[in-house]
């Protein structure tokens, strides 16, 4: 279980500049939508932009505040 | 991370053209990102196979570490890593992974759906 904004962060501490929506899909904040926009994955693929998030979720994660992610990237081009 | 358990998994990814590792498994997932995954592949008529390592926690560790990737499922096609539905799905809006996979078998699957339903 994780706030919204203390997920946010840990997202901001890898990807300072990401916009980040947060959807909680089983309202016991744990399984989330993420919607994370950044100018970090210009040029990555798909999967070395979730790898980015994931980074930043690794601990969570493994301790189980994060369940369950469901995600989208979008590249910001400038 | 063992030895065995990367060769265990190395000898699954070349086995299988398209692999999934889930929760549960085909016939009785336990994770609703599983069945999604399932659900997925099931509309593209190419034989697939799922490998339930819900239980085995060394395991998991071994492919996320493979991976950099935290979650299950984990999808790999014609050996190389594709992630999860959220990457899939993109490719399959876009054509790229009906071309993948065609590559893969060799031609067309012989029961694919008209129209697929991504999610």
């Amino acid at each position: 279980m994780i706030e919204n904004d203390a997920l946010k962060e840990l997202i901001r501490a890898e990807l300072p500049d990401a916009e980040i929506g947060v959807f909680d899909r089983t309202g016991t904040m744990d399984h989330f939508n993420l919607t994370v926009r950044s100018q970090t994955f210009k040029g990555k693929t798909l999967i070395e932009q979730h790898q980015l998030v994931y980074g930043a979720l690794k601990g969570a994660l493994k301790d189980g505040r994060v369940h369950a992610v469901e995600l989208k990237t979008i590249v910001v081009e400038h | 991370m063992s030895h065995d358990l990367k060769e265990e998994i190395a000898r699954e990814i070349a086995a299988n053209k398209i692999l999934v590792y889930g929760k549960g498994t085909k016939t009785a997932p336990r994770c609703g990102f599983t069945l999604e995954t399932i659900q997925f592949f099931d509309n593209f008529g190419y034989p697939f196979e799922v490998v339930d390592v819900l239980e085995n926690v060394a395991k998991r560790e071994a492919l996320s570490e493979m991976t950099n990737w935290p979650t299950l499922p984990k999808v790999f096609i014609n050996g190389a890593f594709f992630g999860d539905t959220d990457i899939l799905g993109p490719m399959a809006e876009n054509g790229d992974l009906q071309t993948k996979l065609e590559e893969a078998f060799g031609g067309p699957a012989p029961s694919a759906k008209q129209t697929i339903n991504l999610r």
